[in-house]
């Protein structure tokens, strides 16, 4: 049994593997090497200002430097440590946990985490351009752009230009690794779980982290609008967030927040999710309420999206939606009670074990409930009046999202034997959980003491300092805690106990019946629970190797007479792929490419301000960027990349919608809400302006309903291009695709013909709100526009050699994005050049 | 405001200060949160020794294969499923779910009673405006100082903020009131002066590199001294104006000044309206500074 293969895969010790590998195991490894050590990134800026926090005054940073420090802390450590560390847990277990043999889309997996990557060098590298963004991770506007004619005063708090517009750049890629990430999990949870495991027999960890990307999806589609719209400001210069403008603080906080609050358990759920494995593992005993609580994190997730607004208690908005918001605020804290006391009755009449992750898992559990009763003094307004701002909300979130630290530092002593094979030093493990458990509260409980320190200052009262040295003492020891946990893992893994497949008893998920560290293609054949119980299921011969508890299965267990049937009726064969056609592929260099692409492109873009270049050296980066980008994009498409899908799988509620297309349909359910946020936007500030006192930009409609003319014509042309390729045809299909792209080129082109008048007469998307607006939103659409037509040239490239003949999947594909596009047209038409 | 909705303050909150307001609800929540906390924590640490693994027997009945299946301790190649017990967990879910819902309602109260700005028709008025890391105040009758507010004792004043460029917030600990001062809007709200005395105002929301010591001196003063102050002011009133144009210019190469006030110090009556200003001490920008 060949379950090894290589499949052009380098062997481990080789860099080369690193670079090309799109197995999901390995993905994961990199995803949690690297986080670690943004973790140990954010920890150092974090002691350098507590360092500075000793005592009152300046120390050892500027105010520039010390606002630099705390604003990339709080980026870092949110963004490029904590989703990403998470994550890598989840490309490792999740697959495994669904019996899928790897993510639905591997190269893509690949790419987000390339993307990751680059996008957190682009970070670090923001601080040596002059300075890193130094506005708090909130960005708060207007401090977070610069205003050069609109108000005409001095403003002596800008943030550097070229630094800071990088740290933005680099969140924006950030956000593109996210997204392309978490297509790539929906459709695999949604699409790719194993025989006989419907949504609810998911484990409770793939459940968190299934809520966790349906969160992500929309929220970072929020935060996508909401960065381009800043990177609108910084770069061409209009002033959406002008501080006096229709748009400014508030635009900000609200598209910022209603990212922002998703965000906070987005962070928490894979946490959550660790917190239950562990618990059941180690407690030995099933997850009590499991459907309930798995229905409190569905509600959680829902209403997730109902409570940003008290982030904004003291701002000027009305006292009703103040109330609503307190409201839903609340009762988002109770189904976390409920999770809570789950996890405590799951306790009762267990066997409980010690063990190390078990000890972080429990920790994380007094560590969660401590913030969680805080956080509900911050749910009541009249406190909130005078916590805004201050120390008790850094103490509050630190005890719950770094409780959710907790739980993942678990996950790594939990899993860590499956990954390596090697099993970590206990005693160690130990050791770490007290010093991290005193250094944590030590850190983080004085804080509340000290309350009334504001935020993000080095000055405080001087009575408060005891408490603050406290906290310096508490952050040295909670980050020295770490150095035990990089002595134990390196050397566990180079010399440790050898792991079995299950060193934990109790622990049931599928990860554990196979061995340590799992094969390449993590099993043979296709796992099944369609009798109720794990096994392997050979659909070729017919022949079953059946999981008992520990025992490996490659080797043939009990052969248990199981023929490969479809049993339920939910179970959907896919009819074109078996798993034994072609051996699946495992490498690929355009991943890699792509990334380094898009590194340069984004680098690039950083020396723009203000519709102006003030470095020309980014330019050869820029130029670079793009070429690379499209070159290995280019590739992408052109390679020949086998990733099967399972003969028989769970797909509801996903049955007979293939697997690329529901690829785009979550795609673009995440574009839908980056264009409801900047529709949204318009909304907002034209309804600020004064609806009936706006001008609209375009002074005549005509050019924009021949537009609307020809695009809707396109879209017919691509439903031709599809029925063509379905029949066969291919003249028919690459004169409809080259009539497609000629109609959306004339879109182009008028509105071109339209903007070049518009300048000739000096209005700029700089010139006023109402420009900014226009011109932002159209050039949105317009690049989406592009995008297709980059899209369509290389279909066209393809299909002149004769592909999607019969297969007419990907002219499918194309049509659905094209559709959306022409839609958001017929929104945006009405309403930038008739209403 | 919904003035029927007053109706429904309890007779607690009318007639409080907002520091009485805030003390007796925080207390409150602070008596009830950490019982709560200390109750729930005791019993997930007393529940987990309790049911430690003693290396003791076996458990027939929950590893029977004929038990039911909530029963059984998960063993590898079960398919997921909960482990029942569901009664408990909705008592304890309930008992909390009612804690904090009715904690809430009862802050809801209070909530009505400080938005409705009580008893504030006649009550002096202060405009604050943040800017250049800075707190400007313009009193009624068109005075204005820098980064000192200047309030009569034991009444109750009404606060409009903004600001002049970013996003501040401005608030004064001791008197428990707090404002996000934000450009384009104006926010209201409230305090009760109460003793006379020197406070402390600072900026709660970061907004540039003089965040950190963006302060104002608050001096309550005697009624009868205010408004001898605030008359004289009004009248001598272009030394006011000259100080605050020789303040606010200054701040043009910004990143090394902060107007920061000693809040040790006592303050002198006769120097009403003056800025003093210090130098934080800076040692080299560790980061490139900003333009």
């Amino acid at each position: 049994m060949s379950m090894d293969h290589e499949h052009h895969l380098p062997p481990m010790s080789s860099v080369r593997r690193w670079l090309v590998t799109t197995n999901h195991k390995d993905v994961g490894i990199l995803y949690i090497v690297t986080s670690l050590f943004f973790l140990v990134a954010g920890g150092i800026l974090a002691l350098l200002f507590r360092i500075q926090l000793w005592s009152p005054g300046a120390s050892i940073l500027s105010a520039s430097a010390y606002n630099q420090a705390v604003t990339v802390h709080g980026l870092v450590m949110v963004f490029w440590f904590l989703s990403p560390f998470a994550f890598g847990f989840a490309n490792y277990v999740v697959p495994l946990q669904i019996g899928a043999k790897d993510l639905a889309f591997p190269r893509l997996n690949a790419l987000s985490y390339w993307l990751y990557l680059f996008s957190g060098l682009l970070v670090l590298a923001s601080f040596f351009q002059g300075g890193a963004f130094q506005g708090g991770w909130t960005m708060y506007a207007p401090l977070n752009v610069e205003m050069a004619e609109a108000t005409g005063g001095q403003l002596p708090m800008f943030t550097p230009s070229v630094g800071g517009t990088m740290t933005i750049l680099a969140l924006t890629l950030f956000v593109i690794s996210v997204t392309v990430g978490t297509i790539n999990f929906l459709v695999t949870i949604h699409r790719g779980r194993a025989e006989g495991m419907g949504l609810w027999q998911l484990p409770m960890f793939s459940w968190s982290i299934l809520l966790t990307v349906w969160m992500m999806l929309f929220a970072f589609a929020a935060l996508l609008a909401a960065l381009v719209v800043l990177l609108s400001d910084r770069i061409v210069g209009t002033t959406y967030l002008a501080a006096t403008g229709s748009g400014g603080s508030l635009l900000w906080a609200h598209i910022f927040w209603f990212f922002g609050h998703p965000e906070v358990y987005i962070v928490f759920f894979p946490a959550l999710g660790v917190m239950f494995e562990a618990f059941q593992s180690f407690c030995g005993r099933r997850l009590v309420g499991r459907k309930w609580v798995i229905l409190a994190m569905i509600l959680v997730a829902v209403q997730s999206f109902l409570v940003w607004m008290h982030h904004m208690f003291l701002t000027t908005i009305n006292l009703e939606i103040k109330t609503l918001m307190m409201a839903s605020t609340i009762g988002i804290s109770l189904p976390f009670d409920l999770m809570v006391f789950s996890m405590i009755y799951t306790m009762a009449k267990g066997k409980i074990r010690f063990t190390t992750p078990f000890l972080f898992s429990l920790g994380a559990l007094v560590l969660f409930i401590v913030g969680g009763i805080t956080g509900v003094f911050l749910g009541a307004i009249v406190l909130d009046y005078e916590f805004r701002g201050t120390y008790w909300v850094v103490a509050h979130f630190h005890y719950v999202m770094v409780a959710g630290v907790t739980a993942l530092i678990g996950g790594l002593y939990y899993w860590f034997p499956k990954m390596t094979g090697k099993m970590y030093d206990e005693r160690l493990g130990k050791l770490h959980f007290a010093l991290y458990f005193v250094g944590f509260n030590l850190l983080y409980f004085p804080m509340f003491a000290a309350w009334k320190t504001p935020r993000r200052v080095f000055e405080y009262a001087t009575g408060l300092t005891p408490w603050h040295q406290l906290a310096t003492i508490g952050g040295f020891v909670l980050g020295g805690s770490f150095l035990v946990m990089f002595y134990n893992l390196y050397h566990s893994f180079l010399s440790g106990e050898p792991a079995g497949d299950n060193p934990w008893e109790y622990a049931a998920t599928t990860e554990w019946a196979i061995p340590s560290p799992p094969p390449l293609e993590n099993w043979a054949g296709r796992v099944s629970f369609a009798d109720g119980g794990l096994s392997f299921v050979d659909d070729e011969d017919d022949r079953a190797h059946a999981a008992d508890g520990g025992e490996r299965t490659t080797d043939g267990g009990t052969a248990v007479g199981r023929p490969a049937v479809p049993t339920g009726a939910t179970a959907t064969p896919t009819p074109t792929e078996t798993t034994h056609d072609r051996e699946p592929d495992h490498a690929s260099i355009w991943p890699l490419g792509v990334g380094v692409g898009l590194f340069f492109l984004f680098a690039g873009l950083s020396a723009f301000r203000q519709g102006e270049l003030v470095q020309t050296a980014y330019l050869a980066p820029l130029a670079v960027g793009l070429g690379v980008t499209l070159y290995s994009s280019y590739q992408f498409g052109m390679e020949s990349f086998h990733a099967p899908e399972p003969a028989i799988a769970e797909r509801w509620p996903f049955d007979g919608v293939e697997k690329g297309k529901l690829g785009v349909w979550f795609f673009l359910a995440s574009d839908v809400v980056v264009f409801g946020a900047l529709i949204g936007a318009y909304m907002f500030i034209r309804i600020n302006f004064g609806w009936a006192d706006w001008h609209n930009v375009p002074p005549d409609a005509l050019p924009g309903l021949v537009n609307t003319l020809v695009l809707l014509t396109s879209s017919f042309t691509v439903v031709l291009a599809m029925v063509y390729a379905e029949r066969g045809s291919k003249r028919g299909l690459v004169g409809s695709l080259v009539a497609t792209v000629l109609l959306g080129l004339t879109f182009l082109g008028i509105k071109a013909w339209e903007w070049s008048h518009e300048f000739a007469i000096g209005v700029y998307p700089w010139s006023g709100i109402e420009e900014s607006v226009y011109y932002l939103t159209t050039g949105m659409h317009g690049f989406h526009v592009i995008l297709g037509m980059i899209v369509a040239l290389f279909m066209i490239y393809r299909a002149s050699g004769g592909a999607y003949l019969g297969d007419d999947e990907p002219v499918e594909y194309f049509g659905l994005y094209w559709h959306f596009v022409d839609i958001v047209w017929v929104l945006l038409f009405p309403l930038f050049y008739l209403l | 405001m919904s003035s029927p909705a007053l109706v429904f303050v309890p007779l607690q909150f009318a007639e409080q200060s907002r520091a009485e307001i805030f003390q007796s609800i925080f207390e409150v929540f602070l008596a009830l949160g950490t019982l709560v906390g200390v109750v729930v924590i005791g019993y997930t640490l007393y529940n987990a020794y309790k049911n430690r693994d003693d290396g003791a027997e076996v458990d027939a009945a929950e590893d029977a294969a004929d038990g039911a299946a909530s029963k059984k301790r998960p063993r590898v190649g079960d398919l997921p499923s909960g482990g029942g017990g569901g009664r408990k967990l909705f008592l304890s879910f309930a008992i909390s779910a009612i804690i904090v819902v009715g904690l809430i309602i009862w802050t809801y109260s209070a909530l009505l009673y400080v938005e409705g700005q009580p008893n504030t028709a006649d009550a002096e008025q202060v405009n604050i405006t943040g800017e250049d890391f800075t707190w400007q105040f313009e009193y009624e009758n068109g005075v204005t100082t820098v980064n000192e507010l200047r309030v009569p004792a034991n009444e109750r004043v009404v606060l409009q903020a903004s600001s002049g460029d970013v996003w501040h917030t401005f608030g004064i600990p001791e008197k428990h009131v707090k404002t996000d001062a934000i450009p384009g809007q104006t926010s209201t709200t409230w305090f009760d002066t109460g003793e006379t005395g020197e406070y402390r105002a600072e900026c709660f929301e970061l907004c540039g590199t003089g965040h950190s010591g963006m302060e104002a001196t608050v001096i309550v003063m005697e009624p009868e001294a205010y408004e001898a102050w605030l008359t004289n002011q009004s009248s001598g009133g272009n030394e006011s104006a000259s100080e605050n144009e020789s303040a606010t210019g200054d701040q043009s190469n910004g990143d090394n000044e902060s107007n920061r006030l000693d809040a040790a110090a006592s303050p002198t009556p006769a120097a009403a309206g003056e800025a003093v200003t210090g130098t934080t001490p800076m040692t080299a920008h560790a980061g490139g500074g900003i333009r």
